[in-house]
């Protein structure tokens, strides 16, 4: 007969926890933790959800602590387990934040994340050529994309940053498709490389002031803090959508993402200048609010974890609110449009890659119209 | 160089020093000159001890070809429980760190994507939450429950 034993009751806790530690899916975790009182005991004793989202999400050793809102019921919790005490209160409220903190980040639901264009490095004929063109695909519009300003020396890179949906997100990838020049030469302009920071502005109300598609480019260094760099993607030199999956999912903790475009690779024939050109960005991810939302400590850079239990998974298709009053009226119309075409395309379809991939092939379909000034 | 190896059931193992300090524990007491004598380990039985040398010997002809020293590795540790959990133990006592790895790996495969109920009749545990507390810890944790 098979012996069997409750390991955990007989094993060393050091080598329990090893071995707990090694169940990556939050869902056996959570099996685990409903087996008995010891077993639960023992995973909320151990912070094992903790472990386990920080394994996943590195960028969350700067969570200073958790808290819960709205947690409905006046009476006290169900005390399940053993001995009650201040300490593993806040365990056990480790527990519930973090195992919640898993499921959300692992569901398969992803969407555009971008919320809006907060400014780039340079732009040529501003605002014609701004960065807020990056948001709309060319081919639902008209052609349209950003542009910097020529430079002599290819060397010179650009960034531009985007404010995200909420201040939680988790990141998978990035689409970009470069800029190319319709009308005659046909060049495209992208650059070498790209890399992507994720980070927080450093005071609350930094970006009150900025206006979508300032042409003035902020000192990055001065407002942002970047908490996650990626590696370095080589770019293509083609007009077309190219993705940039990240290692492993990044949580983007302050909502805001910056691409570095690293090289300039063309040079345009009339001014004899190097520029680097986007038509399109998509920040592919899920959004973690409202459940949960973070509150950043200055000037630490730690942060508070918000768990709000009341607040529903932001599940698309739904239209986001429109936070951002320095839209106009048009810019609006086109990103209702925009959106309600990508979420028609989103619906029944689990990968959003596949929704990628359709917009690839229409990059190559001739415009109509085609507005190019460069 | 040999050294001698006692099992708790008093069996005596000859083993290449090169084998035997695979285990970190073994390898102190040969750096601190004690080993010079039969070591005795009175915490590993004969039929276990056979296993993890066996373990040590293979990591060492193999060390080059990973490959195969994986599907080695595959195939050892396909053990029933008790087998098992004496080769964590052992591992853990002489701290060969890569069979203990892999033997709690193997005991954490045992419980993936098994219900509360399914891992209960495994390892033969005892349900002892309330009818409240389950519904309570399944309301907590409503999505891991949904099937």
């Amino acid at each position: 007969m098979e012996v069997c034993i409750d390991f955990l009751n007989w094993l060393d806790p050091d080598i329990s926890v090893q071995i707990l530690m090694y169940l990556e899916d939050p869902s056996d975790l959570v099996h685990a933790s409903s087996v008995s009182r010891s077993w639960r005991d023992f995973v909320i004793a151990n912070g094992l959800f903790k472990h386990l989202c920080l394994r996943m999400f590195p960028q969350l050793s700067r969570v200073a602590r958790v808290m819960e809102l709205n947690k409905c019921g006046a009476k006290e919790p169900v005390e399940v387990g053993s001995s009650y005490s201040m300490e593993w209160e806040s365990l056990a409220r480790d527990h519930r934040v973090y195992a919640t903190l898993a499921q959300v980040c692992t569901s398969f639901i992803v969407e555009d994340c971008i919320s809006e264009a907060i400014s780039a490095s340079s732009t040529d004929h501003y605002p014609d050529e701004s960065i807020h063109n990056t948001l709309l695909p060319a081919y639902t519009w008209r052609a349209s994309y950003w542009s910097s300003k020529g430079q002599s020396n290819p060397a010179v890179p650009e960034t531009l940053i985007y404010k995200l949906k909420s201040e939680f997100c988790v990141i998978t990838e990035i689409n970009i498709c470069p800029g190319q020049e319709l009308l005659s030469s046909l060049h495209i302009y992208s650059s070498n490389s790209v890399r992507f920071r994720m980070g927080h502005t450093k005071g609350p109300n930094d970006l009150g002031s900025r206006h979508l598609g300032d042409s003035l480019p902020c000192n990055a260094d001065d407002t942002f803090i970047w908490t996650y760099t990626s590696p370095e993607f080589p770019m293509a030199q083609e007009g077309c959508l190219q993705n940039f999956r990240l290692p492993e999912p990044v949580l983007c903790i302050g909502g805001i993402l910056q691409i570095e475009l690293l090289g300039r690779v063309q040079r345009n024939e009339i001014d004899g200048l190097f520029y680097i050109c986007v038509s399109y960005v998509q920040v592919v991810g899920r959004t973690l609010s409202p459940t949960f939302c973070v509150e950043i400590l200055e000037p630490s850079g730690t942060f508070v974890l918000k768990n709000d239990m009341q607040g529903k998974f932001y599940t698309p298709p739904s239209l986001p609110k429109n936070e951002a009053h320095e839209i106009s009226d048009d810019q609006l119309q086109r990103g209702f449009r925009y959106w309600q075409h990508f979420v028609n395309r989103l619906e029944g379809n689990e990968n959003a890659v596949e929704f990628i991939e359709e917009y690839e092939s229409g990059e190559e379909e001739d415009e109509a119209e085609v507005e190019y000034t460069l | 160089m040999a050294l001698e190896l006692k099992s708790s059931d008093n069996k005596i193992f000859e083993v290449e020093e090169l084998v035997a300090v695979q285990s970190e524990t073994i390898k102190s007491l040969v750096e601190d000159g004690c080993a010079d004598n039969v070591i005795p380990l009175p915490n590993v039985d004969s039929k276990t001890l056979e296993l993890v040398l066996d373990w040590c010997k293979n990591h060492v002809d193999m060390k080059l070809d990973e490959e195969k020293l994986k599907e080695y590795e595959d195939k050892f540790i396909e053990v029933d429980q008790a087998v098992l959990y004496d080769l964590l133990l052992a591992a853990n006592y002489l701290n060969i760190k890569d069979l203990l790895n892999r033997a709690c790996q193997k005991v954490a495969d045992m419980l993936k994507g098994k219900t509360p109920e399914q891992i209960r009749e495994t390892l033969n545990i005892v349900n002892d939450f309330s009818p409240e507390e389950e519904e309570e810890i399944r309301k907590e944790n409503l999505w891991a429950f949904e099937e």
